[in-house]
């Protein structure tokens, strides 16, 4: 359901839900955004489940971090605590467990965001109704070509010293390896970048020339309907938070 | 005719450069002409084709004297984006230089940046599509999922989608499969079309071409007439300044005595006497090499790229030393990925690979690079001054000794890469991705020595190419990829003749299939 949705009122649904999640300080409320947008990826997006833990696994590191720092040293939690009395109270648990799940669901919210959205759409969707300038938005995209590329060119980068060096491909570089390959690596992004500004200039793209547009999926009422609905669940969420924004 | 692009003794010189990288050179390009520029690599073609629409000096820092019309208008008079609606570019590199995320954005690209009107595009886009081949369900597609030669494919819709009446396409077909290489050569060439080609092999293109331009090594104009002229009448001087001929030039330079070089390959062929044939054979196809030990087995592989799918099944090959295996398929078939898995550097998923660890020479030459000049690579592999500067020397690379590995040109890149794998005894198997791409005549001749030097050393070499005129003078033997297996595994001419077997595979014979055709008839 969310595939389809136009990128743009999702981004503004996605926002809200983590707008919520930053100012309401009730673990109930994490812990149920967290589960709304995990089961989302689960069953709408049909992410595999191995690949949604493996997801999970950089923003639980993270909260784990005010989690151990709350539970582990109680002295320092009284940074939590103020965070909690500074966003209107005190909070009803381990400030640190809140803290923890906070970043699990807007780490799941933009999940959700970044998974069910076609970056290409998306950057296509700024550039038709948020007026992003051509050259940045096609900018943008170069990046994300760029991506899977440099990933590319690092393994072949690998490869090639693996060869020079007699030795076998190692599964991760090494730190002295990755510092090594670095600076080729960025030579080859600098490289990269400039044949592809030089093809958008020979091909026509300047900044501030009038450009049309392919056509583009526009804004349907089905979108408009997505968009109440999940402000509606963020409402119903809050209001079954037993004390609401605290 | 009137004139579509002049350049009146033009020298360009790139920012920080000693010396000029091409001309003073004076060259017309009438409109509805097809043009090809041939030379060397390095002598600065690329840089004389950026300069017509101003992106050098422009945007390349770097200086011009003399001056472009384009049109009849000096170039200067607008930007390089302006003159995008006159002038449509085809650069070497594909890969690096599309815009869109899609396919479809792509070739909407161009369009869009005119000004097109937005309901005008699905149509415009749908139609170059169709023209350039390209399937409709690829619309939706990612550029990044794309093979090499898709993406070639798909710059091309792009360009012909942009619809700008003056083509400029530089080594357009280096790293497209035969069929795809010579579609491209049709739609780029069609008659009334006015474009400037550069190429290194004339081959594909040659019969669509009004007039050739040849530079010299001095980066000027040494030789410009119709095609079968300057190749009839120059073809020595042609070689010795490194460009590839076609076969029947070729041939003519080898057996002068045999070969008419005013006749078409057919014509000369039909006039040879049948005893001739081993003379022939021996100009074709490389010489035997007695064949060792197993260096390499590989038995029932499944082979993937790092963190992707399997690309091919059931793999069963064993490569010996002295050997020459040629490695052929269509674009996207997973010849690179069957050269990480013969290599050792990604073993198989299933199966077995038993035998030493071999070395690949990547498709993009860069990647071996990891100092800060070109002596200084070499003297990784022996810092004795004298093997640096033997070894300089044979790769042609003496000149460029102290320059940033990085700056060279791609055949420049290419041959340095090449040494710094061949010119070790560390490696009893070698594997060339591509090696060819980027090498003028001289440089591939050079390069088809040392690999039956190689071989003759005891090595197991295998080539992956498109190049197959080049597989069937190095390779004994050769493979076809392509639907996730090998198709064929046998002698190299063999496959070369196997006219069905390769249209099957998106491939076409090779420019000297008559000739094999001939000797087996006459033998």
């Amino acid at each position: 359901m969310l595939i389809s949705m136009h990128p743009l009122p999702k981004l503004v649904l996605c926002l809200l839900w983590i707008v919520a999640a930053l100012v309401v300080f009730r673990l109930s409320f994490q812990i149920a955004l967290f589960a709304v947008a995990t089961l989302v990826l689960l069953f709408d997006a049909r992410i595999p489940l191995r690949r949604l833990l493996g997801l999970m696994v950089p923003f639980a590191l993270f909260g784990f971090g005010f989690l151990t720092t709350s539970v582990l040293f109680r002295a320092e939690s009284g940074f939590a605590v103020l965070m909690a009395q500074e966003q209107g109270g005190a909070p009803e648990v381990a400030p640190g467990l809140v803290l923890f799940f906070r970043v699990m669901a807007c780490g799941m919210i933009s999940a959700v965001f970044a998974l069910t959205t076609d970056p290409g759409q998306f950057v296509r969707a700024l550039m038709q109704h948020l007026r992003l300038p051509a050259p940045m938005g096609f900018a943008l995209m170069q990046a994300m070509h760029m991506v899977p590329d440099l990933r590319a060119e690092l393994l072949q980068m690998r490869m090639a010293r693996a060869i020079r060096l007699g030795r076998p491909l190692r599964r991760v570089p090494t730190p002295p390896e990755a510092l090594a390959l670095a600076i080729p690596l960025l030579a080859y992004a600098i490289r990269r970048a400039t044949r592809a500004a030089l093809s958008f200039e020979a091909r026509g793209l300047r900044p501030g020339r009038v450009r049309s547009q392919l056509p583009q999926a526009q804004i349907s009422r089905a979108d408009w309907m997505r968009l109440f609905a999940g402000i509606g669940g963020l409402a119903l969420l809050l209001a079954m938070a037993p004390q609401g924004l605290t | 005719m009137p004139e579509a692009l002049a350049y009146d003794r033009v020298a360009l010189r790139h920012d920080g450069a000693g010396g000029d990288a091409v001309g003073p050179v004076s060259l017309r390009l009438r409109e509805g002409e097809r043009a090809l520029l041939l030379g060397a690599s390095g002598v600065g073609k690329s840089t004389l084709v950026q300069a017509a629409t101003g992106l050098f000096p422009k945007s390349i820092p770097g200086e011009r004297r003399g001056a472009i019309r384009l049109c009849g208008r000096p170039v200067d008079d607008r930007t390089p984006a302006d003159w995008a609606d006159t002038c449509g570019y085809l650069f070497q590199d594909a890969a690096q230089t599309l815009a869109g995320f899609t396919v479809r954005d792509e070739i909407a690209f161009g369009p869009e940046n005119a000004g097109v009107a937005g309901a005008r595009l699905p149509e415009i886009v749908a139609e170059a599509m169709a023209r350039a081949g390209i399937p409709e369900t690829w619309s939706a597609r990612r550029i990044a999922t794309l093979s090499g030669g898709e993406r070639q494919c798909v710059a091309l819709a792009a360009l012909l989608a942009q619809g700008a009446p003056i083509t400029l396409a530089d080594e357009p077909a280096a790293s497209l499969a035969p069929v795809a290489a010579r579609r491209m050569a049709r739609l780029l060439l069609a008659p009334g079309r006015t474009t400037l080609v550069v190429e290194h092999k004339p081959g594909p293109v040659l019969d669509h071409i009004d007039r050739c331009i040849a530079l010299g090594r001095d980066g000027r104009v040494m030789s410009e007439g119709a095609p079968r002229q300057i190749l009839a009448r120059d073809a020595d001087a042609l070689a010795d300044a490194g460009i590839a001929l076609p076969l029947a030039a070729r041939l003519h330079l080898n057996l002068p005595d045999l070969i008419d070089p005013r006749l078409s390959l057919e014509e000369a062929l039909a006039r040879l006497p049948p005893g001739q044939a081993h003379r022939l054979r021996d100009v074709i196809l490389p010489a035997p090499i007695p064949i060792g030990e197993v260096v390499l087995r590989l038995d029932g592989a499944d082979c993937a790229p790092a963190f992707g799918p399997v690309v091919l099944r059931d793999v069963s090959l064993t490569l010996r030393a002295g050997e020459v295996l040629a490695i052929l398929g269509p674009n996207g078939a997973g010849k690179s990925t069957l050269a990480a898995c013969l290599s050792g550097l990604l073993p198989p998923r299933a199966g077995r690979r038993e035998g030493a660890a071999g070395a690949v020479a990547f498709q993009n030459p860069e990647a071996h690079f990891s100092r800060e000049s070109v002596r200084a690579e070499i003297e990784d592999i022996d810092p004795a001054p004298e093997r640096v500067s033997r070894i300089l020397d044979r790769w042609g690379l003496t000149a460029v000794a102290d320059q940033h590995p990085f700056t060279l040109s791609q055949g420049q890149k290419r041959r340095l890469s090449l040494a710094l794998l061949a010119e070790t005894d560390r490696w009893p198997l070698l594997i060339l991705d591509e090696p060819t791409a980027g090498l003028d005549g001289v440089a591939e001749a050079a390069l088809r020595d040392r690999i039956a030097g190689l071989a003759r050393e005891g090595r197991a070499v295998a080539v992956i190419t498109h190049d197959m005129d080049f597989a069937l003078s190095v390779a004994d033997r050769a493979v076809l990829v392509g639907g996730g297996a090998l198709r064929f595994d046998g002698p190299c001419a063999a496959l070369m003749r196997d006219r069905e077997r390769l249209s099957a595979a998106g491939l076409l014979p090779p420019e000297a299939a008559p000739v094999l055709d001939w000797i087996d008839r006459t033998c």
